[in-house]
């Protein structure tokens, strides 16, 4: 039982002992977890910027009024990285955004799930078609 | 799916970690003006914990078999971080999506603190023991968010430190190394810091003079850069990304002095060593060692944090917002 | 005979009396390019202003004399910035908001050309590969890339540098700018399209010229160019320290934000 423990502790959750797991600021100071959001939308500009990179979409409400969201990706360094560019996200893009709003009330949320239409991750995925064929990676 | 992260996670990590740093076995090429050549990219892997726990005592390297464990859940990790689609049924954490992350490769050290020899931090001194004990827990962590001094200098994006600098995380882990005659240049990706080390044996700027990066002199010892850096302010901490609160673990005092060590032990590895003597805060000095590994193909990006630091002015409305609503009931 | 002696006199007086002179020949790095290494700073009022102007009030009249504009002469080649009209339109909008809207003001990171004209130092470090430029304003810097020139993937502050020599002159070729630093304090700018070519090149033992073309069709109806000297600072031990300003613009960028006493 020590043992086991012992070795759980030495390969335990790296990120627990150093650093919490996202390596920039607290997101449950700027997002409400008592607010979650389900966005689709239609993608109409993506800031590459750090510390954390923003996708702008166009979200119709359900009496048709169109609303411009901001939602909080990561650090774009680690996309441009694996091949990515500015280029890579096209304006008009469908996605759909699981996530949370932020507390101040504006249309800005933090999503851990964004995915295209069909489900396939945003950015990820080297058999998605909206992905140009040289950034597949 | 992201098959190099996957292929460079199933090799072995190459070598084994020694307490102390190791001879210099290896020599490494010089420059044409006839210095040690420690030039490269060297980022960093992350996934070795500061202090080693308790249970693994003395060793400073895995088993066989805990570091194929290791190995097993960093590939698992790597596959769930590049699965193309989402599952159904997963709920969303408040983070980022997972898939932004640049874990590096698991290693086979058990921690960072490499002395003292059980490889967790030295007992504090009394002031520093009481100072902890007295301090509050960070503006953000109650909940607080009055002005921006409640949030810490790296949601301010003001630095990591000199160490957090270089203490690997879940991303942006780039370090670069530069030289020309009589100056070795530290580069690190994230907060885009660029150490100019003079080698000319010239001292120290006045102890007026603070910075949160200190003060950085550096000479040869045979192939060994021997950095030694003063002058720092006492608004950082070691570790934590630098994030400087009374109260942190890593919290330092403005009389700390790091001697850091760079030693390539072969074409492609590095070890990178940092003593920190604050007598003001620990009884004793202590040791981390990172070993880095050379790769010029990673490419270091601008990470200019302040400039698109919108999180500041949306966790300060957002606490002003959640006053009034307060007030209201 | 004689006018040989008056020519070779003339000639040996030229270059006794000029700390520089055109054929300066500059101490070499070991690839036989000219060693650019030091720290080096602009001396004019670039940064307030890159056109001529005179002395005027500041943005702040609480700081008196100290926030105020000293007379300077321009380093603008032909005198003027080619605006379009509605370009020159933005400009004058951004002197007008310049206390909050200059991004210096705001401790962002300075841009491509600004960065190497303010008030503060800089260090060339140059290996013998790639050149690395270390700004002491909020700590920037930017990495000539003096190997294949390498595409921009993304726009950042300090932009995406490839470098060459031609001949003794460090160019450099820099894309991928963002376009939302200024040209200086008086709202000067150029957009994301932005596409500069500066050069540097050696005129004497603590001298570099440099200059900068400018070209973006989209703020500008032609190319212009600005152009001055750098000069080193030679004191003993001179050395970067630190300016990590961004505390000191937080209560302008996030006073509005802060809990009423």
């Amino acid at each position: 039982m020590r043992i086991q423990l012992s070795i759980a502790l030495a390969l335990g959750l790296c990120a627990a002992s150093v650093a919490p797991v996202w390596a920039h600021h607290s997101f449950e100071a700027e997002f409400d977890l008592a607010r979650p959001v389900h966005l689709v939308g239609k993608v109409t500009s993506m800031e590459w910027i750090n510390p954390h990179s923003w996708i702008h979409v166009d979200v119709a409400d359900a009496n048709g009024n169109v609303q411009n969201w901001m939602i909080e990706c990561g650090s774009p360094n680690i996309m441009l990285r694996r091949g990515f560019t500015k280029r890579s996200l096209e304006v008009g893009t469908e996605i759909t955004v699981q996530g949370y709003q932020a507390k101040n009330g504006t249309l800005r949320a933090n999503g851990s799930s964004i995915t295209f239409k069909d489900g396939k991750k945003l950015f990820v995925g080297g058999s998605n078609p909206d992905v140009p064929d040289d950034q597949k990676k | 799916m992201n098959v190099r992260l996957i292929a460079s996670i199933t090799l072995l990590a190459a070598g084994t970690v020694t307490a102390q740093s190791p001879k210099a076995t290896y020599t490494p090429p010089k420059t044409p003006w006839g210095d040690p050549d420690l030039q490269g990219v060297w980022p960093g892997n992350m996934g070795v914990p500061m202090q080693r726990p308790v249970a693994l005592g003395a060793r400073t390297t895995l088993t066989n078999e805990e570091f194929a464990k290791k190995q097993e859940q960093a590939l698992r990790q790597a596959k769930a971080d590049s699965e193309s689609t989402a599952a159904s049924d997963t709920k969303p954490g408040i983070g980022p999506p997972s898939y932004w992350t640049e874990r590096g490769k698991p290693t086979r050290q058990t921690s960072l603190i490499v002395d003292p020899p059980d490889g967790r931090l030295p007992a504090l001194t009394p002031e520093a023991e009481h100072y902890r004990k007295e301090a509050k827990l960070p503006g953000e962590w109650r909940g607080k968010a009055d002005s921006p001094e409640d949030l810490n200098i790296y949601y301010r994006c003001i630095t990591r430190g000199l160490l957090g600098s270089v203490i690997p995380v879940v991303y942006n882990n780039g370090n670069q190394i530069l030289q020309t005659p009589g100056y070795v240049v530290f580069r690190n990706e994230m907060i885009h810091e660029s150490r100019v080390i003079p080698l000319d044996g010239r001292p120290h700027v006045s102890p007026a003079i603070r910075m949160y990066l200190g003060d950085s002199r550096g000479h040869w010892e045979g192939s060994t850069l021997v950095v030694e850096t003063t002058n720092f302010t006492d608004k950082d901490a070691i570790g934590s990304n630098g994030a400087g609160y009374p109260g942190d673990p890593g919290y330092h005092s403005d009389q700390l002095k790091v001697i850091e060590k760079f030693t390539r032990t072969g074409p492609k590895s590095l070890d990178y060593t940092a003593t920190v003597i604050d007598p003001k805060t620990w009884t004793k000095p202590w040791t981390m060692l990172i070993q880095l590994e050379k790769d010029d193909s990673y490419q270091i990006i601008e990470y200019a944090c302040h400039e698109g630091n919108y999180a500041m002015g949306d966790i300060l409305s957002g606490a002003r917002e959640a006053e009034t609503k307060k007030d209201v009931h | 005979m004689k006018s040989l002696f008056g020519l070779s006199f003339l000639a040996l007086s030229v270059t006794l009396l000029c700390g520089q002179t055109a054929t300066y020949k500059p101490p070499r790095m070991a690839d036989g390019h000219p060693n650019l290494n030091g720290i080096w700073e602009a001396m004019n009022t670039a940064n307030w202003n890159l056109l001529d102007h005179p002395a005027s009030a500041g943005p702040m009249w609480e700081l008196g004399a100290i926030a105020a504009v000293p007379a300077g002469q321009g380093v603008v080649e032909g005198k003027v910035i080619p605006y379009k009209p509605e370009a020159a339109a933005k400009q004058k909008e951004n002197f007008k908001n310049r206390r909050t809207d200059d991004p210096e003001a705001k401790c962002y990171m300075p841009g491509i050309p600004r960065a190497n004209y303010m008030p503060y130092p800089f260090q060339i470090v140059q290996t013998n590969r790639d050149i690395l430029f270390v700004y002491e304003y909020a700590t920037s810097n930017r990495l000539i890339n003096m190997g294949k020139p390498q595409e921009a993937p993304s726009d950042t502050w300090m932009g995406t540098n490839n470098g060459r020599w031609e001949g003794d002159t460090l160019v450099i070729d820099v894309t991928g700018l963002n376009g939302l630093a200024w040209l200086d304090r008086a709202g000067d700018f150029a957009s994301d399209k932005v596409h500069i070519v500066e050069r540097f090149t050696r005129t004497g033992a603590d001298h570099l010229t440099y200059t900068a073309t400018i070209e973006d069709p989209s703020v500008f109806t032609k190319t212009w160019t600005i152009s001055m000297p750098l000069y080193r600072k030679v004191e003993k031990d001179a050395q970067l320290l630190e300016f990590k300003c961004t505390e000191f613009a937080e209560e302008l960028l996030y006073g509005k934000y802060k809990k009423a006493k």
